[in-house]
């Protein structure tokens, strides 16, 4: 399966934990050499409050927000340059979860022998990161605007569908341009993953996220807001996963310190041609 | 369900997009004339027929009628890039943005060789008659009426925000030409020639005084039966095709570019602050685009995208007004409409000049309308 098709299905399926540990954890593993082994694989993102040393072989320390550890057979980290693999049973759990009740644990390690290979700097496993989070946002907006069409064209107030109501329209058509704007940055970046589309991609998932995410909730009402509506799950995940692998400030300093180095001259030609004009 | 989909530009299109870009570092360095913003850029006939004499006026129509046959996608390649360069497109404008295809599509075969070679060659220029004191963003309200006379029509009304009438040579006016219970019924287009007698043309001062906008008032004016587009009393849906034609184009989302690349030019983006402006402003011009490009994709494959051109129009305008706010806020003091600095000069314009990007070509709230019937609801 190619990277593209891989991140379709992420689209198309939503929250996947074979995806996830194919598109990242096995591609980290097999960048660094460290071969193919049965078994899921995640990987721990990187968080800042991350303390993981390597010495002798043997690795120490926590790493925070690791989607899926306590379910999964291995656990991948980046430490000090080197790509390192440990087995689940050799680490301990403290369960936490995200904003949607996913797991997000902290995997901590207590001299625990690890194999290790040289690294995928973390630049990169951030731009991998936050390719598979734009494939999963423009998933779960899809499925936004579907939910939001559907209730605002059944659901009945004042003796007519509360979507014959402007107000309500003026909802629906902002949801419509930031899910087109999140499906642009899936699409584009699936055909070519160069530094400038994540970024910019990861940009517009972001705040299509936040936009849509606000519109809908109020298009549904209460009935929104509660635990077992589809659409509470679905927005709990975009938030969590808006500041998974870089959130706004982190993209677009970083897109505009690139542009910006690049020169005026070369601003429009990176809006056409991205990746092939400017290097992010 | 709307359509959007994204596309990469053919290595034909990319040698296109090269051209143009050649062209204007050497027919418009920059230092060696006033950029504009975009739609509201100067006006020089001579650099408009420069660009005839490149086949870039007219792409689309037929080549019988001096076009190049070349495609939506390529006049989008084309229109993007003197629109960034922010180049003196006025002259032009209207005549190549819709007049052109619309005589192409309604017109008869005489006004086809009588108008679109001039209009090809950048020697015809063109207004918009549609909007009226009462016949705003309801459009159907227009009170100009036109009688019949021997061999044509005598119209009489006053046409209000007619762009340019003070200095281009015709416009197509939308007036009523009978009373129907539906009122969207018994109105025509007709080409009126601007200095024709009994048309007076007064100035509207803009909120920084330029004089770009005019009241036409038609006294009596008398239009020949050859000079009506397409059929009599179809002029609703005529003048509907002509609206979506002009909605979902670079000039909808690029009005402000030039700000964001003259405050690089003069500043730099040395903090957070700037980069992080920066930043959004890119990748929102980078997908706005991308959704403008596939409507552009849409109609070269023969399909009406109404909705989706509404959508994009609604929010590109919006677009270039959040990219403006962002980049006014990085500044300390009040812009100076005369200053020295271009970028200063750049910003006061865009600033007054952007409360007219979400109302001109159709308003936010009708455009969200207009979308919204297509989304189901």
């Amino acid at each position: 399966m190619t990277v593209a098709d891989a991140l379709s299905v992420l689209r198309e399926r939503g929250p996947d934990r074979a995806a996830e540990s194919s598109l990242l954890g096995e591609w980290l593993l097999a960048r660094a050499g460290l071969g193919e082994e049965p078994g899921e694989v995640t990987t721990a993102p990187g968080s800042a409050r991350d303390s993981v040393l390597l010495e002798d072989g043997r690795v120490s320390g926590a790493a925070h927000r690791v989607p899926w550890a306590r379910d999964a057979a291995r656990v991948a980290l980046l430490v000090a340059g080197r790509a390192v693999v440990v087995d689940r049973s050799a680490v301990t759990i403290q369960p936490h979860v995200n904003l949607a009740g996913d797991p997000r644990d902290t995997v901590v390690l207590d001299g625990v022998l690890a194999r290790s290979g040289p690294g995928v700097d973390r630049e990169e496993l951030l731009l991998r990161g936050a390719l598979t989070r734009i494939a999963l946002m423009a998933g779960a907006l899809d499925r936004v605007y579907e939910i939001a069409v559907r209730h605002a064209s059944e659901r009945r107030q004042f003796g007519r569908p509360i979507a014959s109501f402007q107000a309500v329209q003026q909802h629906l058509v902002n949801i419509a341009q930031q899910v087109a704007l999140a499906g642009v940055a899936a699409e584009a970046t699936a055909r070519r993953a160069g530094g400038f589309e994540i970024a910019a991609g990861k940009l517009l998932a972001n705040r299509a996220a936040l936009s849509a995410g606000r519109s809908a909730h109020q298009v549904l009402g209460a009935r929104g807001t509660t635990r077992e509506h589809p659409l509470g799950q679905l927005t709990c995940r975009l938030w969590a996963w808006r500041s998974e692998y870089g959130d706004e400030h982190r993209w677009s300093t970083r897109l505009g310190a690139a542009v910006a180095r690049a020169g005026a001259d070369s601003v429009y030609p990176a809006i056409t041609g991205g990746s092939t004009v400017v290097s992010v | 369900m709307l359509r959007f989909a994204t596309s990469e530009l053919t290595a034909a299109e990319l040698a296109l997009q090269d051209q143009v870009r050649d062209f204007l570092a050497a027919e418009l360095p920059r230092g060696s004339f006033a950029p504009g913003l975009g739609m509201a850029a100067g006006r020089d006939q001579g650099f408009s027929r420069a660009l005839a004499a490149q086949g870039w006026l007219g792409m689309a129509l037929p080549r019988r009628y001096g076009g190049a046959e070349r495609g939506v996608v390529d006049r989008f390649i084309v229109v993007e890039e003197l629109l960034r360069w922010g180049a003196p497109v006025r002259y032009h404008w209207v005549a190549d943005r819709q007049t052109g295809p619309l005589i192409l599509r309604f017109g008869s075969d005489a006004q086809r060789e009588r108008f679109l070679p001039a209009i090809c060659r950048g020697e015809l220029s063109f207004s918009i008659g549609m909007s009226e004191a009462e016949a705003g963003s309801d459009l159907a309200a227009v009170q100009t009426r036109a009688n019949r006379a021997d061999g044509g029509w005598r119209v009489s009304g006053t046409k209000l925000w007619t762009g340019g009438a003070h200095e281009n040579d015709w416009f197509v006016v939308l007036c009523r030409t009978s009373d129907e219970d539906d009122r969207h019924q018994g109105l025509t287009q007709m080409i009126v020639d601007l200095h024709a007698g009994g048309v007076a043309v007064r100035p509207i001062a803009y909120l920084d005084g330029s004089e770009f906008f005019n009241e036409v008032v038609l006294d009596d004016v008398f239009v020949p039966d050859e000079l009506v587009v397409g059929d009599v009393g179809a002029g609703w849906s005529q003048n509907t095709s002509e609206l979506a034609l002009e909605r979902a184009g670079p000039e909808r989302w690029l009005s402000t570019y030039l700000v964001v690349e003259q405050y690089l030019r003069e500043h730099g983006a040395v903090d957070e602050r700037a980069q992080a402006a920066l930043g959004e402003a890119v990748a929102g011009w980078w997908g706005i685009r991308a959704l403008s490009l596939s409507v552009a994709r849409l109609l070269d494959a023969g399909q009406a995208p109404v909705a989706e051109s509404a959508l994009v129009k609604e929010l590109g305008t919006r677009f270039e007004q959040e990219v403006l706010d962002a980049v006014w806020r990085l500044v300390p003091g009040d812009p100076d409409p005369a200053a020295e600095s271009m970028f200063e000069r750049l910003l006061a314009a865009a600033i007054v000049g952007a409360p007219s990007f979400t109302i001109r070509g159709g308003t936010s709230e009708i455009l969200r309308s207009i979308a919204a019937r297509a989304l189901g609801a």
